[in-house]
């Protein structure tokens, strides 16, 4: 049975590519692609100076209700931003923001295939591909922070050296006040440290991913990185943001010890501080790592109050609140010696 | 936890019929039976102390900020209200303590914190 969205979706690429003849949609199904969007892969198919053409691509469309409600406007650039650099990114063909096409606003992405991204089955590899997987996972990161980050100035805010971390933990905050349906004393105590203890200005201003972790990105049999995706959350801040995110406990999924799951700490920051060119200043990184332990909390409690509040009753909403709101006080407990 | 557990179990009931009729594509009824999986599996692993950790945390914190008494509605809805009551108290005394320097009192909360995230610890948690 085709999907019901096929004939709509078909209708609307017609509307983007008025020479080409033939338009179909076929085998479109949705995918874990994450929480903040519905992820979909389907076959393009059309005539083009008639000659047949077919295409795997993605839809990405904003859901009723999201795990982190974020621009797709800015994820949608943020890619074009990467595309033909050293950080690999499927390629962006279409944005539509108004829901009028779909119900929801959406983009359409080149499908990569092939690889994988799962942690777990990355985690069965020999040693080698692992690390290979982490030399090529922070020297991206490290070309994420030194590239020019002009070009999504004009759509995100641009925040000054020293207001990069006041930003982010005051939104984030927000969010933990905002949806938080039970009180969470470690996180607080956290909170009340970071705003004690605050970091220097940043070095630069860099493009920040906002969630760049292992299972975000697709990789070969050889352990190298094809794809990085999830930017949902990009922004312009401090570079250190993005590498404490890769340093959270929470994603050694369990491989205590190993960033990432992958390598010593120690090894991925010296690889990060070669790519970048940056120093990663070790009080200024432990308060990044720290406060990211305080935007994962800021998700996971998002995600509980978007099942609680009907507005997305998805089973993906609840797993991460059961699985990582304890895990990332945890966490917190940790990187304050309190573990 | 939250969502609650009645209300979760509701919803993957609701879920799995869904996931019976005919027409479901393969990848989409996939993914809902892992998650489902996993979900039942955490439900299944907390259920039987859940009440028990609940009580006893209560009592730990109630030590901690002066407070008597006990539990007397045993449902878990009514043990997680009463513990949101209490460690919203403890969340205060801790800023007073960390304010006062009060370093004893800081060094008890913070072992019952570190208890309670061992109460609420699942064996698959990356932490």
């Amino acid at each position: 049975m085709a999907h019901p969205l096929e004939p709509r979706l078909a209708a609307y690429i017609a509307t983007r590519i008025p020479h080409a003849s033939d338009i179909a949609v076929s085998g479109l199904e949705r995918i874990s692609g994450g929480a903040s969007r519905e992820t979909y892969r389907f076959m393009l198919s059309w005539i083009d100076a008639a000659r047949p053409r077919h295409r795997k691509l993605i839809l990405r469309r904003d859901p009723p209700a999201s795990l982190i409600d974020t621009d797709r406007r800015v994820e949608f650039e943020a890619y074009r931003a990467f595309r033909n650099t050293s950080v690999p990114v499927p390629d962006m063909l279409w944005l539509e923001e108004s829901p009028a096409a779909l119900d929801h606003p959406f983009f359409i992405a080149e499908e990569i295939t092939g690889f994988q991204a799962g942690p777990a089955a990355l985690f069965t590899s020999p040693d080698t591909v692992l690390h290979r997987v982490a030399e090529h996972k922070w020297t991206i990161l490290g070309d994420i922070a030194r590239a020019d980050p002009t070009s999504l100035t004009s759509i995100v805010p641009t925040p000054a050296l020293d207001q990069c971390w006041h930003r982010e933990l005051g939104h984030w905050e927000a969010l933990i006040d905002r949806d938080a349906d039970q009180p969470l004393p470690i996180t607080r105590a956290a909170l009340r440290w970071l705003r004690t203890n605050p970091p220097p200005p940043a070095q630069r201003l860099s493009i920040v991913h906002g969630d760049y972790r292992t299972g975000n990105f697709l990789y070969d049999a050889q352990g190298e990185i094809q794809g990085v995706l999830d930017w949902e959350m990009a922004h312009l801040g401090d570079p250190l943001e993005d590498l404490g995110w890769s340093l959270q406990p929470v994603w050694t999924f369990g491989r205590q010890g190993l960033a990432g799951g992958l390598c010593p700490p120690a090894h991925a920051i010296a690889i990060w501080e070669r790519a970048s060119g940056l120093t990663a200043d070790p009080a200024a990184l432990h308060w990044w790592t720290l406060f990211n332990c305080i935007k994962g909390q800021g998700i996971w409690v998002g995600s509980a109050a978007a099942f609680n509040s009907g507005g997305n009753r998805a089973p993906i909403m609840i797993y991460p609140a059961w699985w990582l709101i304890n895990a990332q006080e945890r966490a917190m407990l940790q990187l304050m010696g309190r573990l | 936890m939250t969502p609650p557990v009645p209300a979760v179990l509701a919803e993957l009931a609701a879920l799995a019929i869904r996931n019976a009729a005919p027409g479901i594509p393969d990848g989409e009824r996939a993914n809902a039976l892992g998650l489902t999986a996993s979900l039942l599996a955490i439900a299944a692993e907390t259920w039987d102390a859940a009440a028990h950790h609940l009580v006893e945390e209560n009592q730990a914190i109630r030590a901690l900020i002066g407070e008597t008494g006990d539990d007397p509605d045993l449902r878990i809805s009514a043990l997680q209200r009463e513990n949101n009551r209490l460690r919203d108290a403890l969340i205060a005394l801790h800023t007073r303590a960390e304010a006062d320097g009060d370093e004893p009192l800081q060094v008890r909360i913070w072992a019952e914190l570190v208890a309670s995230t061992e109460r609420r610890r699942l064996s698959t948690a990356p932490v």
